[in-house]
């Protein structure tokens, strides 16, 4: 137990040394963007109007005072991580006063729903079609689906979106193309917005269940491959253990354990948002925000969100690691 | 066999099962709202992150064109790029046009009565006076600065008169309170009086002073539905009849795809903007589909001069020989078929071809055009071809047949009329003329290096801009420069406003559209405001040029009515003047490919009826509502 306790806090301190260093370098490099968030505030303002050039010049001063740029750069580095640790974003600064953490906050369940369950089911499905066509790799049908994925998987993902996109929203238009749920439905729950949130994530889930299989699928078939050729799963088979205990305990259970850490890794990753699917389904959540905000040169919105996303990824990694050892005793804690 | 049995009742299942859907889903229409009563309109912000933010008196925090500026809120003038319903001038909250005293040095309005907030409370001075006054109060608010720069002072002496004594002469000001494209809106001051701090409220729900009031929007930001109030007639809308439709739903549609898509399944009667492909595509597959021009080039000019500009303080460029012999590098047929497939209004004045303009510049300054003469020190001629527009038509007939006009009117009215003779021998004498010299087909700068000209364009953020700059930079190479595209999306703003490029591809010059008046953008371009090498430029001189002539120009324009005939007299001599001095290439009017669907509503202005601009995010398409009628 000591042994894992030492085990647990020295992954501690890497997460966090992780963490403020990818928060500083998110730091560094939205501030070193030539987009100015006053520049693009005040052409946002003045851009269809006849606004005054003395006018802008005070215009300019006011917008740095509103939205903290008159200070110093070590003043507001401190400034940042005090709100940082209180987890607090500060102001957006093209959504001016909204806090960021707020616009997080409302992107985030529509990044988390989709995502989650599209890279869970895209998971589940990919390793056991994939340990299936391992393990029966004399199969006519798993070696069809073996290039299905094989064909699916390098597509370009915007070209499986543009295609679900024209064909079951014009061809056959029976699935929505575009939002989180209809118009005109205030979130609750009820069976109308939840069935008009399944409905409208199908096509966006479904694009990204498409592309996730195919590489989850060869993945776990590769590394099945490998597993039945050891010496344990020859002794099972041997020994005459059933074929599928010698499939689920023997094979699928070594074989998982990678794949386990990818699962890992690009659920922590969801907090980055889908930013093309976003786009071409017109779908809420994060990737859009963070897109808009790189644009706009919102510096507190493009910090918050990256810092989110570092914090998933960094913190998925942590419990992986902490699992690990009790999911595959090759694994040492020492 | 058990498989495929299998797999066809999976199949049969999912069928009945989405079949089962489509009726209830219909995709992306309102639920719970007759779609007979309802006008769908792209809003081309896209997805509004702060969905929930309606006080637009606050700078860039919340949307603009969800409906809030075009369906709930008023102001005293509107100028229609068009001909207006009654005249592209309207008083909307004002009674008469504004009155100044002899100096310029006050403001006098006469308010309409009998109109009324959507709570109930009527409109009147107040409401005026405390727009005026609480961004002057509160530093950071949308108009403050403008407003703390002009008003002296604003006085309501009763309900329906508002005095504005402005800090110096400006014969332009109520230009702040005249809708182009927005305004200054006026705020309720019934509401905003209570507000401790105006920068940090919300105005949720807004309380609207036009026809419409907010419905229900969704939080994030996707779309906005407003309904026709009760009371339109106490609106200033209400002049001009009953609103058609009696529910408006402003969405994101996503990209330009899904917007035909969108539109050839009924869910968006109209279309902001698209690529000339999406709108050739609707022009055939629908046909309920409309743009402005019923035929080729199908876009609505918008009152916008889209044009190479070039930054005057660079060291080659502040040279007008380099300018027009860039000029003259260019052939704009060639650009205009790469941008708009054709599809383009060309102008070869630094005026845009919309609106009043080609009658009061285009046509009666045709002659000096055809007559200007460049003097390249070895030789003479005139750069000018009257046929430009008709070739473009001409090149075009082949491949589009019938939807290309063959009347010299129709054409002129959408093609545009001349254009600069492509010249590149006179081209390479004026660069000779400013010191370059031309090596193995290459031209050489003064310096003896190569003559390295990027334009910069801003990529996917703006595609047919894109497409116009790449084709400009391929044959400056084709003349010998050494000229490159530099993509700068995202970050196009910001590197204008520090003049920060060689040229680029954009806008400078943005008019009315529907007033001959250009002190719109011409009076920033006077030289005191033009920024040092380095320094943010104001909009919207961004080639930072100065000239004598021209801050004359700007000043008389200053000393006179917005109305005086001497107005006009001026905008000729400042396109005189800018033919000479070349600071900007003009090329053509920003065309916007607007597509409305006839499925559900008629009535949309077209080049017709042009009773208003059809762009939905204007603030003056409020007046489309006004004229449709549900189709039968």
């Amino acid at each position: 137990m000591t042994d894992y306790l030492r085990y647990l806090l020295k992954r501690f301190g890497q997460f966090a040394f992780v963490v403020f260093i990818g928060v500083n370098l998110a730091y560094v490099i939205t501030h070193a963007t030539p987009i100015d968030p006053v520049e693009q505030s005040i052409a946002a303002v003045t851009s269809f109007g006849n606004t005054s050039p003395d006018a802008i010049a005070d215009m300019r001063s006011s917008l740095q005072e509103l939205y903290g740029l008159k200070g110093g750069q070590v003043a507001q580095y401190a400034a940042f991580w005090g709100r940082v640790v209180r987890g607090d974003f500060g102001p957006s600064l093209s959504a001016f006063p909204t806090p960021v953490s707020s616009l997080i906050l409302r992107a985030m369940p529509w990044t988390i729903g989709l995502l989650v369950t599209s890279t869970l089911i895209a998971w589940v499905i990919g390793n056991l079609l994939g340990g299936l066509a391992g393990y029966y790799h004399h199969n006519r049908g798993l070696k069809a689906l073996g290039v299905i994925a094989m064909g699916l998987h390098p597509v370009p993902y915007y070209i499986i979106a543009l295609m679900l996109l024209i064909v079951f929203g014009f061809v056959w238009p029976v699935l929505p193309i575009s939002g989180g749920a209809a118009m005109n439905l205030q979130p609750e729950w009820s069976w109308a917005f939840v069935s008009s949130v399944i409905r409208h994530s199908t096509l966006p889930a479904l694009s990204l269940i498409l592309i996730g299989l195919g590489g989850w699928f060869l993945g776990t078939r590769s590394l099945v491959s490998n597993v039945i050729t050891e010496d344990y799963v020859s002794y099972a088979e041997i020994a005459g253990v059933d074929n599928g205990r010698i499939l689920i305990s023997y094979v699928m259970r070594n074989a998982l354990a990678p794949q386990l850490t990818g699962l890992a890794m690009s659920l922590g990753g969801i907090f980055n948002g889908a930013v093309i699917t976003e786009k071409v389904f017109g779908y809420p959540g994060m990737g859009s925000l963070l897109v808009d905000a790189v644009y706009a040169g919102d510096y507190g919105l493009v910090l918050g969100v990256t810092t989110v996303s570092i914090v998933g990824v960094s913190l998925a990694v942590f419990i992986i690691d902490l699992l690990y050892p009790l999911i595959d005793p090759r694994v040492q804690v020492r | 066999m058990k498989c495929t049995r299998a797999g066809l009742m999976a199949s049969m299942g999912l069928a009945i099962g989405l079949g089962s859907w489509q009726d209830v889903q219909a995709q992306g229409i309102p639920q719970n709202i007759p779609r007979q009563e309802l006008l769908i309109l792209e809003n081309p912000e896209g997805t509004i992150k702060n969905a929930g933010w309606f006080n637009i008196w606050a700078i860039n925090a919340g949307s603009q064109s969800n409906g809030l500026q075009q369906a709930a809120l008023d102001t005293l003038w509107y100028i229609d790029p068009e001909k207006g319903l009654e005249g592209a001038w309207d008083n909307s909250l004002a009674a008469e046009k504004p009155a100044y005293n002899a100096d310029f040095t006050e403001m006098r309005v006469k308010l309409r009565r009998g109109l009324f907030w959507s709570d109930g409370v009527e409109f009147s001075s107040a409401d005026v006076k405390a727009t005026v006054d609480i961004q002057i109060q509160h530093p950071g608010m949308r108009f403050s600065a403008v407003l703390a720069n002009n008003v002296a002072s604003v006085e309501a002496p009763d309900a329906d008169t508002v005095i504005f004594k402005l800090k110096r002469p400006n014969s332009r000001f109520h230009a702040n309170f005249t809708v182009r494209w927005g305004a200054i809106w006026i705020l309720p001051k019934h509401v905003f009086e209570k507000v401790e701090d105006p920068l940090k409220f919300d105005f949720n729900r807004p309380v609207s002073l036009s026809a419409y009031t907010l419905h229900s929007w969704d939080a994030d930001g996707k779309w906005y539905i407003w309904q026709r109030r009760d009371d339109w007639q106490r609106t200033s809308l209400g002049r001009y009849g009953k609103p058609g439709p009696k529910y408006l739903a402003y969405v994101d549609p996503g990209p330009p795809d899904k917007r035909v898509i969108a539109q050839l399944n009924h869910e968006l009667d109209v279309i902001h903007d698209i690529a000339p492909e999406g709108m050739f595509t609707l022009a055939r597959q629908s046909k309920t589909t409309r743009a402005w021009f019923k035929g080729f080039p199908y876009a609505h000019p918008d009152p916008t001069l889209a044009g190479v500009i070039f930054n005057t303080q660079h060291e080659y460029l502040n040279n007008k020989d380099v300018r027009w012999a860039l000029a003259l590098m260019i052939d704009v047929k060639v650009v205009a078929m790469a941008a708009y497939r054709g599809a383009a209004t060309i102008s070869a004045i630094a005026v845009p071809p919309t609106g009043v303009h080609p009658e009061a510049y285009h046509k009666p300054l045709e002659g000096w055009v055809k007559e200007f003469e460049i003097d390249t020190g070895r030789s003479r001629f005139k750069p000018y071809d009257p046929t430009t527009g008709k070739q473009i038509a001409d090149m075009l007939r082949p491949s589009m047949g019938d939807a290309i006009p063959s009347d010299p009117a129709v054409i002129a009215n959408s093609f545009g009329l001349g254009w600069w003779r492509t010249n590149l021998q006179a081209a390479g004498e004026l660069l000779e003329r400013a010191g370059f010299k031309r090596v193995d087909g290459q031209w050489m700068a003064p310096d003896g290096k190569p003559f390295v000209l990027k334009l910069m364009v801003e990529g996917d953020l703006r595609p047919v801009m894109t497409r116009a700059g790449s084709m400009i930079v391929q044959q400056w190479k084709q003349a010998g420069i050494d000229a490159r595209l530099d993509v700068a999306q995202g970050t196009l703003i910001t590197r204008r406003s520090a003049g920060d490029f060689d040229a680029f591809i954009g806008w400078s010059v943005e008019t009315w559209g529907g007033h001959n008046d250009l002190s719109y953008f011409m009076d920033s371009w006077h030289s005191t405001f033009v920024a040092e090498p380095g320094k943010p430029q104001p909009l919207r001189n961004w080639q930072r040029w100065q000239h004598a002539d021209l801050d004359q120009i700007i000043e008389e324009t200053r000393k006179i009515g917005f109305d005086d005939p001497r107005a006009v007299e001026l905008g000729r001599d400042y396109v005189k003047l800018m033919v000479r001095e070349m600071p900007i290439i003009p090329v053509m009017a920003y065309n916007v490919f607007t597509a409305m669907d006839q499925t559900y509503w008629t009535g949309f202005p077209s080049s017709d009826d042009r009773y208003a601009n059809p762009v939905p995010n204007w603030g003056n398409s409020r007046y489309m509502y006004v004229r449709l009628k549900p189709s039968n």
